[in-house]
């Protein structure tokens, strides 16, 4: 196994973002979703506050969602609705440019929920050259 | 060394090859005429493997053959006794107890890399398979790598929770070392966390925490010649021979404890911990511990460490300072936790308190419930002697 970095160099980590939709009563245009909304323009200035790059979304909810499912044998079907059948659903990601994965971690800390959830913190591939 | 050349390669595989390597090609090449400075020439040496390791791997895709040992160049030499070797450990200690692994990763990984036991070792005393072990080392070393945890102490925001991390990787080290109550040989983890919790409390001498865990340690490693009968039966810590216990380590414990006491701020769970260790170390042959005193900390360490284990042992504490009645209630405020009926501290717990209480029949089944839980050598022993007992009492 070869070394990832010989040396510091930033890293670019994906926040992803898991809730129970149920965190939303009334969907898009219930309070609830407007108030996390308004929670996620404040995370964002406090990243650019802070220096950090950044990009991201959030999503529509997942009643809008449509997948698209490849077998082994590959085959294809599309299915209506996301793709997890948990009760947490992906809702929006960031990818942030920050030193290291402590950084990234309290970020993720910070990322807006609209009651409970979770944030994955996953390092993006570095492109090739 | 080690942990030098992690932190400069970022890649603890590596850094062990590289320095496997060197160490090679110091014995070797050596002979009569070891160099004027042996750490820097193998620290240069290490890195040269490393470069090619590296280079020769982005090239043909894979790491080179085993080539002659190189020789490191005067240049090379100087570079190496310029770097700093200054804190290595802590920052390894560090890495090795990221809270990003898995709590019994981070254990394997310390004792491993800070400590240098073996995975045979290792694998003996936490009763896995050495394979089982091996992987756990190969999943933890990777997710360092891709996760990008650097070699690092930790910068002051961080500074808390991954401290709290190493604290809670050292408390685990020993506490789950399976091999404590029965197994020998295994008394090595106890002594590595008595030298590495030792080793931060040098490192940190500011910190209430971090001292009162090297208290604890130590108390705790005191007891370990009390800790089994003549037939390698558990011997339950109200009724070990004070005159067993290790005095010089219960000392060392006391001192480190008084020194905790003396910084300000608020008391956290290893200080409370360590306090009730240092409250039944100071019994004296024939005499109860101070059970009035030990219920009251543990009356605080619930407040800050909710949960049935600390919920369990002050329950006994009350017993002991109230009444069986007393401590049967407690446990059965914790009845309803969820877990509670396949956890064996409980039943055994239970078991103790009702027979004190005289309900012999209940005891019985309690034991029973507790042995049915499948526990290690020297507790089953102790449970089945109890029950024997409670049988022949009833007849």
């Amino acid at each position: 196994m070869v070394a990832r970095t010989l040396g510091d160099s930033p890293m670019k980590y994906m926040l992803a973002i898991f809730e129970d939709e149920a965190n939303y009563p009334g969907g898009e245009d219930g309070e609830a979703w407007r108030a996390v909304i308004a929670k996620h323009m404040a995370f964002g200035g406090a990243l650019v506050q802070a220096g950090v790059e950044f990009s991201g979304a959030g999503l529509h909810l997942s009643h809008s969602a449509t997948s698209v499912r490849t077998g082994a044998d590959g085959a294809q079907a599309v299915h209506d609705g996301p793709y997890a059948e948990t009760k947490e659903l992906l809702g929006g990601f960031y990818v942030i440019d920050v030193a290291s994965l402590d950084e990234a971690i309290a970020w993720a800390k910070q990322v807006p929920l609209g009651a409970h959830g979770a944030v994955e913190v996953r390092p993006v591939l570095g492109m090739p050259g | 060394m080690l942990s030098a050349l992690a932190a400069r390669l970022r890649d603890m595989e590596l850094a062990e090859d590289a320095f496997g390597h060197a160490c090679a090609a110091a014995a070797a090449s050596w002979g009569a005429a070891p160099p004027r400075d042996p750490a820097a020439w193998l620290y240069a040496v290490a890195l040269r493997r490393a470069w090619d390791v590296v280079r020769h791997a982005r090239v043909a895709g894979r790491a080179p053959a085993d080539a002659a040992a190189p020789v490191a160049t005067p240049e090379e030499i100087a570079m190496a006794a310029a770097e700093p070797i200054t804190d290595e450990r802590l920052r390894l200690v560090f890495t090795c107890c990221h809270p990003a692994l898995d709590p019994a990763a981070r254990v394997a990984l310390t004792l491993r890399v800070v400590c240098g036991l073996s995975p045979a070792a290792i694998a003996h005393a936490y009763l896995v398979p050495e394979p089982t072990l091996a992987q756990r080392l190969t999943r933890a070393r990777r997710k360092i790598r891709d996760a990008g945890i650097g070699y690092e102490v930790p910068a002051r925001p961080f500074w808390a929770a991954r401290l709290a991390s190493v604290l809670a990787t050292i408390e685990i080290a020993y506490a789950e070392a399976h091999g404590d109550a029965a197994l020998s040989g295994v008394g090595a983890v106890g002594l590595e966390m008595v030298a590495l919790s030792g080793a931060l409390a040098e490192m940190l001498p500011d910190d209430a925490e971090v001292l009162a865990l090297a208290a604890l340690t130590r108390f705790a490693e005191a007891r370990r010649p009390a800790r089994l009968d003549a037939r390698g039966a558990m011997v339950p810590l109200d009724a070990q021979d004070p005159g067993r216990w290790d005095r010089a380590l219960i000392a060392a414990g006391e001192a480190l404890l008084r020194r905790a006491a003396k910084v300000p701020g608020p008391v956290g769970p290893y200080q409370l911990l360590a306090a009730i260790h240092a409250a039944h170390a100071g019994r004296r042959p024939g005499e109860p511990p101070p059970w009035g005193a030990i219920a009251a900390l543990y009356d605080v360490l619930l407040g800050v460490r909710p949960g049935p284990v600390v919920a369990v042992n002050r329950a006994v504490a009350i017993a002991g300072a109230k009444g069986a009645a007393a401590g049967l209630a407690a446990l059965e405020a914790i009845s309803g936790a969820r877990g509670i009926e396949g956890w064996l501290p409980w039943h055994a717990a239970r078991a103790e308190l009702l027979a004190r209480a005289g309900d012999g029949a209940a005891a019985r089944d309690a034991y029973r419930a507790a042995l049915a839980l499948g526990p290690p050598p020297a507790e089953r022993l102790f449970l089945e002697d109890r029950l024997e007992a409670l049988a022949s009492k009833s007849l």
